[in-house]
């Protein structure tokens, strides 16, 4: 019996073993009256090694509010991990989930309301990024710290445009500049495609057309997240921008995964790319820019993917630390020494201030300038309700078609409102 | 005197007995039984895995019935199966006449076969994503050099479903050998040898005299290979997430989705169980018609 066969029980398993467990009483859900706590994050790389050392000198300070690092296995299935562990009673004091987890999070009645905290002037609320203070929130209610903010920039191949003998980017940049360019820099011969689009209909497809139905002016749902709202003519002119450049001047290469963009910009296949600081670590062979992401009527908005540390509750002495160490974490210093480890951008305006930031950071991360900078034109955040998955399968669904040339933008736009109406209305 | 001895006996015989199958019994209990009759009663609810369950009786059944996503991922299941079951049996079969003989380095070619069941599906996913690249892919490169046009493979939604055949053949045809291979080893040589003696050649041998013996093994691997089919998940997972357009959304992948992606728990526990009875009735209909095979067979 391979794998696939394994998986049905698999599956099982994880729902309702976890269940059974429940029911019996996991130990993890007892409070141990102490005020020590779990933390589970994903963190591999660079990025175990700061937070591994930032764990000693926390605990070496606080003894008593000692803080248990635990790798979970990676950040991409933390969401499903953390939920098994409400089924089995056995979940983290704090976990680093993504922010597109905490729509359905925001359901579990252990979930820490840190609204009162944040407002402790000590913590200094306003001085994290816009876009991560939006995405911790929800109706009104802070539910996490920020833990990391990106966003997406152009970031371009200095010799495929040199080669091409067009003008690079300039931050002014409209859609039809992009457009043309994108066309001018395809070689069919040389196997060289103008722009990149991850094309596997998961939540990586539904942002880039996101930061594109903002810069249109248009929203993804109405104000109270009751309705879809993607149906109108901004909706309509970014996704009639996508299949001008996919359909009908095919300069765009469409990645089935959300692997070979990456590969492919790294060994000079691709001209541009709409992405993150995540991937410049992979480009150090590639003579590239980074600039903000080309706009229509002069809206330039960018879309970030934070990550947050989020809580559940045992106790409030074990909250008291969770909030204690996490705040500490992300304080302005702490969180800079942290970023200049790992390449991380700073989640604090006041970060950007500090001397360290431009004598060691910016000198070890060219191009993490830009996507600071740019963290100003995110104006907008995802909406954080449960039902956030199935809206984004939804739109998904709705680019990925368009790209494949399998529909017309307006009847894709169409059917997509359709299933994401009911989605909302609960059925 | 003899009787209470003998009694004595086998009581201690079935406690040591079941000391024995202790373990087993109760691993399979926990993790096969109890998530079965959990996910049953699962089946019944509204449950997010978050908040306090609530019963609903049969709404998640009923909302099986008009979901058309539900009836795309059947679709899928039953073309992936009556494509792939067919397609590995005749493949496995055809492999392992050809690695039964003594020729050099044969244990070198049963090797090379079998290679590709003890890879990970994780690799086998990303080689075959790397391979059937529309662009850059090798496949489209053959394809080019012997003028036929390129083909989309998994980013087409009308040939993804056909790749990931193709893609899990080339995965179980190692497995389907290695047990033909040992059936036909086991074929009776003065059978081989009457042959021979009557001028049968050897294609003719293979087909008429192994394969005919082979059809235990045959329906034994027809069983094994359905069951597969229908649980088919991590070459989806790895490499089309169901995709695109729901071209590769097939039973298990969907379950998934339900539970995992939207945390509808109820919902894809009914899923498993409309699983599970197709499954055991795949099973039941083959057990029988391979019995009423045997019975014609033996009169």
């Amino acid at each position: 019996m391979r794998q696939q066969g394994r998986f049905a029980v698999t599956c099982a398993g994880a729902l309702t073993v976890a269940v059974a467990l429940g029911a019996c009483g996991g130990s993890g859900d007892v409070d141990d009256g102490t005020a020590k706590i779990t933390l589970w994050h994903g963190y591999t790389g660079a990025q175990t090694e700061a937070i591994t050392a930032l764990g000693k000198q926390w605990n070496a300070e606080h003894p008593d509010q000692a803080v248990t690092l635990v790798f979970d296995g990676g950040n991409d299935d933390v969401l499903q991990k953390t939920t098994a562990g409400f089924v089995a009673g056995n979940y983290p004091d704090v976990a680093y989930e993504y922010g597109s987890s905490v729509g359905p999070l925001s359901r579990q009645p252990r979930l820490a309301d840190l609204t009162e905290r944040s407002q402790d002037p000590a913590v200094d609320w306003d001085d994290f990024f816009p876009a991560v203070k939006d995405a911790s929130t929800v109706n009104g209610k802070v539910v996490a710290v920020p833990a990391l903010v990106d966003n997406l920039a152009l970031v371009y191949n200095k010799d495929l445009f040199a080669r091409a003998g067009i003008a690079e980017p300039t931050p002014d940049w409209t859609w039809q500049d992009f457009r043309q360019a994108a066309a001018a820099l395809t070689d069919k011969e040389a196997g060289v495609y103008g722009w990149s689009y991850v094309n596997d209909g998961t939540e990586d497809t539904v942002w880039r057309y996101l930061a594109m139905l903002w810069q249109a002016g248009g929203e993804l749902l109405t104000a109270d997240n009751k309705k879809p709202a993607f149906n109108s003519a901004a909706g309509l002119a970014a996704l009639n921008q996508l299949r001008d450049m996919a359909v009908t001047d095919r300069s765009v290469y469409l990645d089935t995964g959300n692997q070979n963009y990456s590969n492919l910009f790294a060994d000079g296949k691709i001209g541009m790319l709409w992405t993150g600081p995540w991937d410049l670590s992979s480009f150090d062979k590639v003579h590239y820019g980074v600039v903000r992401l080309p706009g229509y009527n002069g809206n330039h908005e960018s879309i970030s993917g934070p990550d947050l540390y989020m809580m559940f509750n045992r106790s409030d002495r074990k909250t008291d630390t969770a909030w204690a160490f996490t705040t500490w974490l992300t304080s302005p210093k702490v969180h800079l020494e942290y970023a200049i480890q790992t390449g991380d951008l700073p989640l604090r305006t006041s970060e950007t201030k500090l001397p360290e930031y431009r004598s060691t950071y910016l000198k070890k991360y060219p191009g993490a300038e830009e996507f600071t900078d740019n963290l100003d034109n995110v104006q907008h955040a995802r909406p954080n309700i449960p039902e956030y998955s199935q809206v984004s399968q939804a739109v998904g669904e709705m680019v990925q078609s368009v790209l494949l040339g399998q529909a017309q933008p307006q009847e894709a736009l169409d059917s997509a409102t359709e299933t994401v109406q009911s989605v909302l209305a609960g059925s | 005197m003899i009787t209470a001895w003998a009694r004595r006996r086998s009581t201690a015989d079935h406690v040591s007995g079941w000391m024995l199958v202790a373990p087993s019994v109760l691993l399979i209990g926990l993790f096969g039984l109890v998530p079965l009759v959990w996910s049953f009663a699962m089946s019944f609810q509204r449950n997010d895995l978050q908040t306090p369950a609530e019963w609903v009786g049969l709404h998640n059944y009923d909302q099986m019935l008009g979901d058309p996503v539900l009836v795309a991922a059947l679709r899928h299941t039953l073309i992936y199966t009556v494509l792939f079951v067919p397609l590995t049996l005749v493949g496995s079969l055809v492999v392992a006449g050809a690695l039964n003989r003594n020729i050099r380095g044969i244990s070198i070619y049963r090797l090379a076969v079998f290679v590709p069941v003890i890879t990970s599906t994780v690799a086998t996913g990303v080689i075959f994503n790397f391979l059937l690249d529309p662009e850059y892919g090798l496949a489209n490169g053959l394809l080019e050099k012997v003028g036929l046009p390129a083909q989309g493979f998994f980013s087409d939604p009308d040939q993804a479903l056909y790749a990931m055949v193709a893609m899990t053949v080339w995965g179980w045809i190692g497995f389907g050998a290695l047990i033909y291979l040992a059936a036909l080893q086991s074929v009776p040589k003065d059978l081989l040898e009457a042959a021979a003696l009557d001028g049968c050649g050897p294609v003719r041998t293979f087909w008429q005299i192994q394969v005919p013996q082979l059809r235990p093994v045959t329906a034994f691997l027809t069983t094994w290979l359905i069951i597969n089919a229908l649980q088919l998940f991590d070459e989806v997972y790895v490499t089309t997430k169901g995709g695109p357009l729901h071209a590769t959304t097939v039973v298990v992948y969907y379950l998934y989705q339900q539970a995992f992606q939207y945390f509808h728990a109820g919902y894809a526990s009914a899923l498993a169980c409309l699983l599970f009875v197709v499954i055991v009735l795949v099973t039941l209909i083959q057990m029988r018609l391979t019995r009423a095979n045997d019975e014609s067979g033996a009169a």
